[in-house]
Parts: C-alpha cells; structure tokens; sequence
C-alpha cells in the first residue's frame, strides 16, 4: 500500500509524481513514452462526412447505407457522422450574435447528434446503436454482441473550447474528434467518407486544376499543407503527437465500392501514414 | 444527381478549415462579466486540510454577499497518484484526462458539504447554463476545474500527462463567461522564476506579460502552459491572478481588485 507523507503541511501521496509540480517540463518529460497501450486495437473507425454525404440525401446515402451493412460482417466498425450545412448554418448565426467560442462549440454538437440518430434509423436492423459519451465503456460490449455503434462526432469542450488562434471559430470539430476516439482507443486507422476521391492540393470545389494527393505521409504533408483542407487541420497537428494512428484514408462515398477498397487495405482515395512504434 | 441539401448562410461553401474563412464583424458579448472565477488548488490548498481550507472558506464567506463566486477545484496528491499509475501502465493521454477528473470532482464535492450552510452548491458541467439562476439565489456554484475534455484530450509531444488540467479549465471558464481576470488561490506568494518548494532563491515575479513569459521559456511555472499561451488569444480572460491562501487577507483583497500576488496579462 502507498505511503502517506505529510511533513510539509500538505498530505501526499508516495508516488514518482509526489510533491512534483506537474507544470514543471522536466517533470512532464519524464511521463515520456514512445509507446503505449494499445485498448481497441483492431476496430476501424469510419467518419462519414456531414456536408459531404449527408447533405446529399438519399442517392448518396442510401447506397453507402447498403454498403455498410454488409462490411460490418467482416470488419470491427465504429462509426461516426459530422453535422454539415446546419452546423454552418449555426456558427454563422451565433458569429453574428457575437456568441464566445465556447458557446459556439456548445451549440455545433447537436446538429451532429441529430445526423448520428438519422443514421442510426437507417443502420438499426443492422444493429446499429448511437453510442452517447457517458457509454464510453459499452464500445467492447457492443462490438463483441456485433451491434454497429454509431459515435457522437464532436468532441465534448463544449464552452470549454479554447480560444483559436486566428478567427472565432472553434478548431475542434467532428473530424478530429473521432480521430481522438480512434487514437484514445489504440486503434491503427481511420477512413473519411467524403464526396471527393480525396484530398487534393487545392479545394476541387473551386480549383479545377486541383491536383489528388493519392499517398503522401504526414511529414511530407506538413512541409506543403494545403490551405483548404477536406478534414480538420487540428488532426494533423494532433497526429504528429498520437502513438496508434498509423494510417488516415479519405475516400469518395459518392463511390460505395472505394470505402469497401479502403477497408480490405487497398490503397484508394488519399493515404496518409505515418510510422508508429510498435511493441 | 448529388445536389446538397444546404441552407444558404454566410458559411455555407465553406470547409471551415481555413482562419480566413470568417465573413464577420465578429465582436463577441460577454455572457457574465461580473463573476468572480476562483481556482482553489488541489495539492497547494485542499492536500493541506483544514489548516489551510478553513481559513480560506471564511473568506470566501465574508465576501459571498458582495460578489458572484464560482469556485474550482483542483485535483493535488490524488491527481498526480492517478497519472503516475496511469503513466506506468502505458495508458494513453486521454485516459488519464478521464481518471484524474475524479480527484477534483471529490475535491469540489468536499467543499460543497463544508460551504452548504452557506449556499455552497455542487455543479456539473452540465448545470454551466443555470449559473445566473445559482447567482440569483445567492448560492456558491462549485465545480471541478478540469475541462471536461476527458478520453478526447489531445496527446502531446511533452509526456504523456494532460495539458489541460484544472487550470485550463478555470481559465477557459473564465474566458467564455467573458470575465476579465481568473484567480488562482495557491500556496505561493505568486509567480516564481522556478519552483519555489525547491530552489529558495527564486525570484517573484509580481507582474509580467504571457508572450513575455513564454519567450523566457522557464522549465517550471506556477500555472499550465497552455493557459500561457491561450492568455495570448484570448479575447476575455486578460488576466491570471496568483494569490496566497495561506496568507491572510491575501484573497480579500484580490477580490475587491488589488493587484496582490502575481499577475500574468496578456501583453501585445
């Protein structure tokens, strides 16, 4: 049993990190480890883009529904849904209101939560289940009972959020909150189901010379990291940090066959690795 | 074939990954300037019991009727007991921020039981939104000060123990409730060059700028250095005040405005 030690008026107690201020970078370096234990390991999350697929309706969903339902027979999934035009639609409104960014981050969340339940009504008789935060835990239970848990996208700093450095709006959006799930949980990849067969160097949307960035890694990637981005910038910067992700796909779900591609391995879309420490 | 169903708005072509994307005059509101937003520090207030607590509750007492308190708490010895089992067992960053949330939630619940009689409620995060309800009554909110960020906290390159911890919180609360200076209720006179408990020469420092302070590049620091860097953006939160609970008076006079022990601003 650990000691308890009381000789400076404060009672502590015995452990490396004892007395330490654990401000100190010293100290911090110290919790140090190239790497780390890997808890969901063989589980790939797919993040299906709000603006992207959502907003599209019923030709594109549809299909990537059917698509779904037959891949979670062979593969451990965890999905996930960001909010799209209504989350754009929110932040312009609460801009304009003058609403701090943390009230903006609070509102975003439940227009993704709405798009996690329409898929869910659409995934429910093939066991799909909107799995909320608190039920963190149940993610194994589900899996090892093959339900198909959908996750909330937006990670919860809710007012919390901290102030980004240009601009108003908040940088922690659906796309990198699943990548903290996929990582926090030891897990090796993540697909992003979006409408471009991509990410290209320039927005395709309003660039027609846009040249697709099919392989890249993710130290090449930030010496020419493009302005506009498919996914949230903040996952690249947390990438560099992370122990598990090792692979991060972005595929056209306007193409049901390229996420099925993507999950048997192949190299469709953009792939971006990044070298991890393996046990 | 693919059309979007969008609503038209400002934002609505856009990828919002670029800063520049922002077609507004953006000039945000504060929601409720007037709190007083107090850390209590875990290992520096609460580790030391009723000698250091009691004290400090007394004032926070004769001063309740005079301002908005909401008070945060820190996590201490618990805390860092929690990482360093969490960091031996090779358990991610995010795991950690999740674990060492219980020890502050206690810490708050602690001071809940002994301010009751005085209107000291408990809060979740959750319960943010009646903080004006809670005011009105005339009650003592109190909550952990850890942002609730948990299994999604951000790894780092530093180590493996959260850069947000009960200090960002309580500067982040501060900052979206559009309060001008955060206070932090610690054991120390204030801001030292080094860890005062280890090297005795260390010098105070009564008054100095974030940038400035992150370009001396100090190995230790009284406060997480993310709320250093955050302070350099923030658009509220302007200030982070240091003040000694041990000493008498001290935390009176911080909440009445005097500019006792340490002040970190955000410099230009």
């Amino acid at each position: 049993m650990s000691k308890l030690i009381s000789d400076d008026g404060r009672t502590h107690i015995e452990s490396p990190l004892m007395r330490e201020s654990l401000v100190d970078r010293r100290v911090v370096a110290k919790t140090k480890r190239e790497r780390e234990y890997a808890i969901l390991p063989d589980v790939t999350l797919v993040s299906l883009g709000g603006h992207s697929i959502f907003d599209r309706g019923k030709s594109v969903i549809y299909p990537l529904v059917e698509t779904i339902a037959g891949l979670r027979r062979h593969h451990k999934l965890v999905l996930g849904v960001g909010g799209g035009t209504r989350v754009r639609h929110t932040v312009s409104i609460a801009l304009d209101l003058g609403l701090p960014t943390g009230g903006i981050a609070q509102l975003v969340g439940a227009m993704e939560e709405a798009n996690a339940v329409f898929l869910n009504a659409l995934l429910a008789k093939h066991r799909s289940i909107v799995m909320q935060r608190e039920h963190f835990w149940e993610l194994p239970l589900y899996l090892e009972t093959g339900m198909l848990p959908i996750v909330i996208s937006v990670p919860p700093y809710h007012f919390w959020e901290p102030p980004p450095e240009k601009g108003a709006l908040p940088l922690h959006g659906s796309d990198f909150g699943l990548f903290i799930h996929a990582e926090v949980l030891g897990m090796r990849r993540i697909i992003y189901v979006k409408d471009e067969d991509g990410l290209y160097d320039r927005d395709p949307k309003k660039h027609t010379g846009a040249q697709l960035i099919k392989s890249t890694t993710l130290g090449e990637l930030h010496k020419h990291m493009p302005d506009e981005l498919i996914i949230d910038r903040e996952v690249f910067d947390v990438w560099r940090a992370s122990k598990h992700i090792e692979r991060v796909q972005i595929v056209n779900g306007t193409k049901p066959d390229q996420l099925a591609r993507a999950l048997a391995g192949e190299d469709v879309g953009t792939v971006i690795t990044k070298e991890v420490a393996r046990v | 074939m693919f059309d979007r169903k969008t609503i038209d708005s400002a934002l609505s072509g856009s990828t919002l990954t670029t800063a520049q994307d922002s077609p507004f005059d953006y000039s945000p509101e504060a929601m409720l300037p007037q709190v007083k937003v107090l850390k209590i520090g875990g290992q520096s207030v609460l580790d030391r019991g009723r000698a250091a607590v009691f004290p400090i509750l007394d004032e926070l007492v004769r001063a309740k009727d005079q301002y908005q308190l909401l008070l945060c708490c820190g996590g201490g010895t618990r805390a860092r007991h929690i990482y360093s089992v969490a960091s031996d067992l090779e358990l991610p960053t995010g795991l950690l921020a999740a674990l060492g949330g219980y020890v502050p939630r206690q810490n708050a619940r602690m001071l809940q039981m002994l301010l009751a009689k005085h209107g000291g409620l408990y809060i979740m995060t959750d319960d943010f939104e009646k903080l004006p309800l809670y005011f009105k009554l005339g009650c003592i909110p109190i909550m952990t000060g850890m942002p609730p960020f948990g299994y999604w906290e951000k790894p780092h390159e530093g180590g493996n123990i959260p850069q947000h911890r009960t200090d960002a919180g309580v500067f982040l609360t501060a900052e979206v409730l559009g309060v001008k200076r955060a206070i932090f209720v610690k054991d120390e006179d204030g801001l030292y060059e080094d860890d005062p408990k280890k090297n005795k020469e260390a010098k105070l420092l009564r008054r100095v700028g974030a940038r400035e302070l992150l370009a001396r590049d100090l190995p230790d620091l009284a406060v997480e250095r993310v709320v250093i860097e955050y302070l350099t953006r923030a658009r509220f939160c302007h200030e982070l005040q240091i003040v000694n609970g041990l000493v008498p008076g001290q935390l009176t006079k911080a909440l009445a405005g005097e500019d006792v022990g340490s002040i970190i601003y955000k410099d230009t």
